[in-house]
């Protein structure tokens, strides 16, 4: 038995990935948790979809790795046990992060309860809509008047030689700025 | 040696907006139309806004980036800075953009008067705007007439789109700001039009299959090919060739479905193969209509950055068509600003599904995990709002589509690499963008505001590239420009380019608008003169 099949058939990998969602997205009095509605389950077929089976193998190391699924440990050491692959793989984080987020909220019972707890919402939206007001032209056609745009024949040559485009370089730009 | 060998009046390479405009004026002025398409059609059933886990689709197998899809009918595409967004299948990538439809400005063709760092359009605002009106018409764009920041426009063929409470509250700070604003134009239509249903607001602007947005496979291509035009999925195109006497001859090119090389002749060509694509078939094929140099250079994507806001307001960002207001206080250059040229506000509603929102879809911010997740849940989803700035980037020959000659893909064409990154000009517009939207979302009272400019961890500049134009711009002077204000090669007279290429500035505003008009204008030139396009060998400015 090779070492990815060994993985995928381990019990133990879809139990080490149920505990770790639960960390991810635990359960409380209104919502839920990860593993109750099982997003376990899908996120294992997309990291195969998106990579082969191999990717089973590297998850489940991965997993071992923390402890999972954190078997007598506290709710503080589970949480350390995932902030540690938090910042030991990132990227491996952020995907079952994202992965776990999706799936959870396409879940038609997750999306259900954020429709009954008074935010309009559908599983699939695009069927039949959302109900809206159509544009009220009365009261919804903007009355503040401003705005102006330049005919061509008022396009004047502006005077650049300030603003040293060649010779002052921004270095700090975007959110270093 | 080629298995079957063709012969038509035009030949249309590339499906999307403007090849379907062509084949339509062109089939339906009686001409023998063939359009060349490297991929498939998309069935209404196939897209992912009918699947319970479109969400997730929308970032993998339908993700508008080439380099984040694994689709059989793309080419690869090598880029080290940009993202890649296209789509390869009849309608091009108008079966998965978002069709905001703002215009250009007349200021915009005459960039190279105003400061010189950007050519002059070899034709004016005035030329093409009887266009615009007329593709609006054709496609039942939806909008509201009378914005003083824009010239005078016929009505919208159908009415404004809802005004989303995205909408309300972001016209209130604006308000408050004292800036222009005006309900978004869109590529939707707000009422039923010519056989199509009107929006119902649920919020998945990548595409539709219902067809209230302008899928161009689905409103112009059915047209089309009704008037006798054909379409051949399924054939990527290796090369256009020409005869001695510099005129195109036609295209060979590849039925990926029998793997056999078939030829294509006509009398007119046309390359509508979108900004990157255009490029690198005439790199391909022997660096054809390139005497300037120009082919592949002055890429340009717009200056873009964001910014994602929450308000304890609850505006429902997931209800309705995505885009809200557009704001054109900051369209025209002001030098005071340290810049030439200008930005708009593209506002826009939110993420339509809950999963997007908490995986930091909009601005990167993403929920927090753990016991805190369900209370951010609580308090951010229905309340988020989404800003985009856009803004006239300034050309750079160095920006480019260009052929890694070393390496090929599966058909034998060097591969495709594209680099892009952001001039001084650039950097010090989106810094001043960014300033602003921050205004924006404090005048919004906004409880948080969470800007994004794009630029990865080594500060690589990583815009979602949906518009990729300028790599084949026209011009009044062959040696700076790829083709004249015609769409016509200078250097092959009976060879077109219908692309987003060919824009020579890049405006404040998504360009498929422009694009499109561009398109039915030059289409209507060459029916027009196609007895003279079927023998001439000189191309004449215009």
């Amino acid at each position: 038995m090779t070492d990815t099949i060994q993985a995928i058939n381990s019990p133990t990998l879809s139990q080490a990935l149920a505990a770790f969602v639960n960390e991810l997205l635990p359960g409380n009095a209104e919502w839920p948790s990860g593993a109750t509605l099982g997003i376990q389950h899908p996120m294992l077929e997309r990291l195969v979809a998106q990579n082969d089976e191999n990717a089973l193998l590297g998850l489940a190391q991965s997993l071992e790795t923390i402890g999972a699924p954190f078997a007598g440990l506290d709710a503080k050491a589970r949480a350390t046990a995932v902030e540690e692959m938090e910042t030991s793989e990132p990227n491996r984080f952020q995907w079952l992060r994202i992965a776990a987020y999706q799936a959870y909220y396409e879940n038609p019972a997750i999306v259900a309860l954020i429709d009954a707890r008074g935010t309009p919402y559908k599983l699939r939206p695009h069927v039949q809509g959302y109900d809206q007001p159509k544009f009220d032209l009365a009261t919804q056609t903007p009355k503040h008047g401003r705005g102006s745009w330049t005919r061509i024949s008022d396009v004047k040559p502006v005077d650049i030689s300030g603003l040293n485009l060649d010779t002052k370089i921004t270095t700090k730009w975007g959110l270093q700025r | 040696m080629t298995a079957k060998d063709h012969t038509c009046d035009v030949l249309i390479i590339g499906s999307g907006a403007t090849g379907s405009i062509s084949a339509l004026v062109l089939a339906q002025a009686g001409l023998d139309v063939v359009c060349l398409e490297q991929g498939n059609w998309i069935e209404r059933k196939e897209y992912a806004h009918l699947n319970y886990d479109w969400a997730w689709q929308r970032q993998t197998n339908w993700n508008p980036d080439v380099n984040n899809r694994n689709h059989p009918d793309d080419y690869p595409v090598d880029s080290d800075s940009s993202q890649v967004l296209m789509w390869n299948g009849v309608g091009g990538s108008t079966n998965v953009y978002g069709a905001i439809w703002p215009r250009y400005r007349p200021s915009d063709f005459r960039k190279g008067d105003e400061h010189g760092l950007q050519p002059n359009w070899p034709i004016t605002y005035e030329d093409i705007a009887p266009y615009y009106d007329r593709v609006d018409r054709l496609l039942g764009t939806s909008g509201l007439a009378g914005d003083p920041a824009q010239p005078a426009r016929e009505p919208c063929p159908t009415g404004p789109l809802p005004f989303t409470k995205s909408a309300q509250r972001l016209s209130k700070a604006f308000d408050e700001l004292g800036w222009h604003w005006w309900p978004a134009e869109a590529g939707v239509v707000s009422e039923d039009y010519d056989g199509r249903p009107a929006c119902n607001g649920c919020g998945m602007c990548n595409g539709c299959p219902r067809g209230s947005m302008t899928i161009y496979a689905q409103s112009i291509w059915p047209k089309a090919l009704k008037a006798g035009a054909k379409l051949q999925t399924h054939a990527r195109v290796l090369r256009v060739e020409t005869g001695p006497d510099g005129r195109a001859t036609g295209a060979v090119w590849k039925n990926r479905i029998t793997g056999a090389e078939e030829r294509t002749r006509a009398r007119v060509v046309i390359v509508a193969a979108n900004g990157v694509g255009t490029p690198r078939l005439l790199l391909a094929s022997d660096n054809l209509a390139n005497s300037s140099d120009m082919v592949g250079r002055n890429l340009l994507h717009h200056t873009l950055v964001s910014a994602q806001i929450w308000v304890d307001e609850q505006v429902d960002g997931q209800v309705g068509y995505a885009a809200s207001v557009i704001s054109r206080e900051f369209a025209e250059t002001d030098v005071s600003r340290g810049f030439v040229n200008g930005f708009n506000f593209n506002c826009l509603t939110s993420a339509p599904s809950a999963g997007e929102l908490t995986s930091g879809w909009l601005s990167g911010t993403k929920a927090p995990w753990g016991a805190d997740h369900h209370n951010w849940f609580e308090g951010h989803f229905g309340h988020s709002i989404g800003l985009f700035a856009i803004g006239d980037d300034l050309p750079n020959p160095e920006n480019r589509v260009y052929l890694d000659h070393d390496r090929t893909d599966e058909d034998g064409t060097p591969i495709t690499k594209m680099h892009y990154e952001p001039g001084e000009n650039d950097r010090r517009m989106m810094n001043y963008m960014l300033d602003r939207l921050q205004d924006v979302g404090q005048a919004a009272g906004a409880f948080d505001i969470k800007l994004q400019d794009y630029r990865d961890a080594n500060g690589i500049y990583r815009t979602p590239a949906w518009h990729m134009i300028g790599t084949c711009r026209m011009g009044d002077d062959p040696e700076t420009s790829v083709v004249n204000g015609w769409h016509q090669s200078w250097d092959v007279p009976n060879m077109f380019i219908m692309d987003g290429s060919v824009l020579a500035t890049g405006g404040v505003v998504n360009p498929t608008p422009t694009i499109s008009a561009l398109a039915l204008r030059a289409a209507e030139h060459i029916r027009d003169n196609f007895a003279d396009l079927t023998n001439t060998t000189k191309t004449v400015a215009v």
